[in-house]
């Protein structure tokens, strides 16, 4: 087993500056303007989705903004970009970022209807593009919680990436910090479990109101999750 | 780091010296997929689909067999001139055991190149052809040109060893960088690669994923073309790749790129020294 290197912003700014004016190389029929002999695989890497259009990176995108910034990497992805668990240096580090940069939201934490929460943990729907892209306006973005949890036992087809939680809300209760803790487990899991690879959901991907519904869906004693 | 797959040789081929080119003969598809289930009777994903196994004889995709025959050695497109000339990286014309050799660095481009680059390279300096004509624009599905070829010219690689060569600088680079990218996290969702293909067994939702650690799940999971069952049309590795990363939600991948060819070059090495299923049918 081997972690590997992180990739740091130094790194990309090197191997972009040096490479600059070469962007077309590989539509070419010949590579020889740029030795990728002469790169580090994370400098190459880095080179490949940036600069070599392998992607469609100047489409626009659902949260706004271009698949290019999409395709550059964030502190966390770039430190979770191994094999592996972090090492004790890593994960602090990761941990230190996302508490940095999570937000209660104003009024505190509130559950909303689970029978949007539903829904929503259900759908595998939005943010995709490419070749096809998800339409935000005729449709909601979903969750995508059954991609790896189990949620309500009564369901059969979901995923095991996750933990199962089935009657979790039944073992926790709804007090205060039972509700904080979901909150910003949903919205920034890295502050609990570095590097994990659950999503973080409050960071452009679902609204604080869809969260709230996600989040009766888990803990609501009416909910399905808890029967 | 892939001593692995030496240990899992002796399923497939003669163990020969290391380094050297692959020892396996050809094989019929259904029969190296028996031998791998034999190989691995408690990996959740290989014994998934009971309904695929028992189809497995009349694979859909080998309906396509023919026609790409008949594509490969026509004289067509603008220089009226067939496929026969082309060079798969084991010379002109030869077809045996060139699938699984590839991604490969080619002298006459200068770079590495994954096999569909290399066919529509071949369809556009041989045959005339342009990046407009559906000969070559069209890349997906049973009904295409590129598929029919790709199947028939795989299928001549069926049961040989995946052994994409590593002896030239720019295919070492091409698979580090592409080992790089499996595990680079990006995207809405924050995924790389090994956030679904990291663990053994897991599951999204009702489909169990291949590790790309375990070369005999793995050997599998990249032997395209193959049948998809659930689209009705048979697929290459490429439209795999597309595929995932539109899931993950990272940019739109662009076909004939070297993101494509790193991946490839780096899923291929993880499947070295397992025989390969060409055509193979899934979900
Ligand atoms: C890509 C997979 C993935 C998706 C999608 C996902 N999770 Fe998770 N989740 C995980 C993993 C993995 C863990 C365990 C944390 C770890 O160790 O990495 C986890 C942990 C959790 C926990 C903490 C459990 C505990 O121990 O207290 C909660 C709560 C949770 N997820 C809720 C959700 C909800 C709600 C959704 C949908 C909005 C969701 N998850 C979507 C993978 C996922
Ligand atoms: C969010 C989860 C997820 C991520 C991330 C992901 N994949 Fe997949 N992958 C899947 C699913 C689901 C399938 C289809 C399995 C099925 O239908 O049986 C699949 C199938 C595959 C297969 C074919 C397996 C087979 O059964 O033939 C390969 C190879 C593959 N993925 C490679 C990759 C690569 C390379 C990446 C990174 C670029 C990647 N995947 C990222 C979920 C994922």
């Amino acid at each position: 087993m081997f972690n590997r290197r992180i990739l740091t912003a130094a790194v990309v700014v090197s191997a972009s500056a040096a490479l600059a004016g070469c962007d077309q190389f590989f539509q070419d029929t010949s590579d020889r303007e740029v030795d990728i002999t002469q790169m580090s695989p994370e400098e190459l890497a880095e080179y490949l989705v940036l600069e070599t259009n392998s992607f469609r990176l100047d489409q626009d995108v659902q949260e706004g903004g271009t698949a290019r910034e999409r395709m550059q990497q964030d502190e966390i992805q770039a430190l979770c970009s191994l094999e592996g668990s972090p090492n004790s240096e890593t994960a602090g580090q990761v941990v230190a970022a996302a508490r940095a940069s999570y937000e209660r939201p104003d009024g505190g934490v509130q559950l909303g209807d689970w029978r949007r929460g539903a829904e929503l943990a259900r759908s595998g729907y939005g943010y995709r593009v490419g070749h096809n892209n998800d339409d935000h306006g005729t449709r909601e973005p979903g969750a995508n919680c059954y991609a790896c949890h189990q949620m309500d036992p009564a369901e059969t087809t979901y995923g095991t990436i996750g933990p199962s939680l089935a009657n979790y809300g039944r073992e926790r209760g709804t007090d205060e910090s039972v509700l904080n803790y979901v909150h910003e487990v949903v919205s920034n899991p890295h502050q609990y479990f570095p590097c994990t690879y659950m999503p973080r959901f409050g960071r452009n991907f679902l609204t604080e109101e869809q969260i709230s519904h996600v989040m009766a869906y888990l803990l609501d004693p009416e909910s399905p999750v808890n029967q | 780091m892939f001593k692995k797959a030496l240990l899992a040789l002796p399923v497939a081929m003669a163990v020969g010296v290391a380094g050297t080119a692959a020892q396996a003969e050809w094989q019929d598809p259904n029969d190296v997929l028996q031998k791998l289930l034999e190989a691995q009777p408690d990996s959740k994903y290989l014994h998934q689909s009971e309904m695929n196994i028992m189809m497995m004889p009349d694979n859909p995709a080998l309906y396509l067999l023919d026609d790409g025959e008949e594509l490969f050695y026509k004289e067509r497109g603008p220089n009226n001139a067939s496929l026969e000339s082309c060079d798969f990286g084991k010379g002109e014309g030869v077809l045996e055991g060139a699938y699984v050799e590839l991604p490969r660095y080619f002298e006459d481009t200068g770079k590495v190149m994954d096999f569909e680059m290399r066919l529509v390279h071949c369809m556009k300096e041989i045959q005339g052809f342009t990046s407009d004509d559906s000969a070559v624009s069209q890349r997906h599905g049973s009904g295409s040109d590129i598929m029919r070829l790709t199947t028939y010219i795989a299928h001549q690689s069926s049961g040989y060893a995946w052994n994409p060569p590593l002896d030239h600088p720019k295919e070492q680079a091409m698979r580090d960088a592409g080992e790089v990218l499996f595990f680079r996290r990006g995207g809405a969702m924050d995924f790389n690669c090994a956030a679904c293909h990291g663990d053994s067994g897991k599951q999204i939702r009702a489909s169990v994923l291949p590790e790309m650690r375990n070369s005999q799940e793995w050997t599998k999971a990249v032997s395209w073309p193959a049948h998809r069952a659930g689209q009705d049309n048979v697929r290459s590795q490429n439209h795999r790749i597309r595929g995932c990363i539109w899931q993950m939600r990272h940019a739109g991948i662009l076909p004939d790129t070297p993101v494509n060819t790193a991946l490839i070059s780096y899923w291929n090495d993880a499947a070295r020294g397992e025989p390969a299923i060409l055509p193979d049918l899934k979900r």
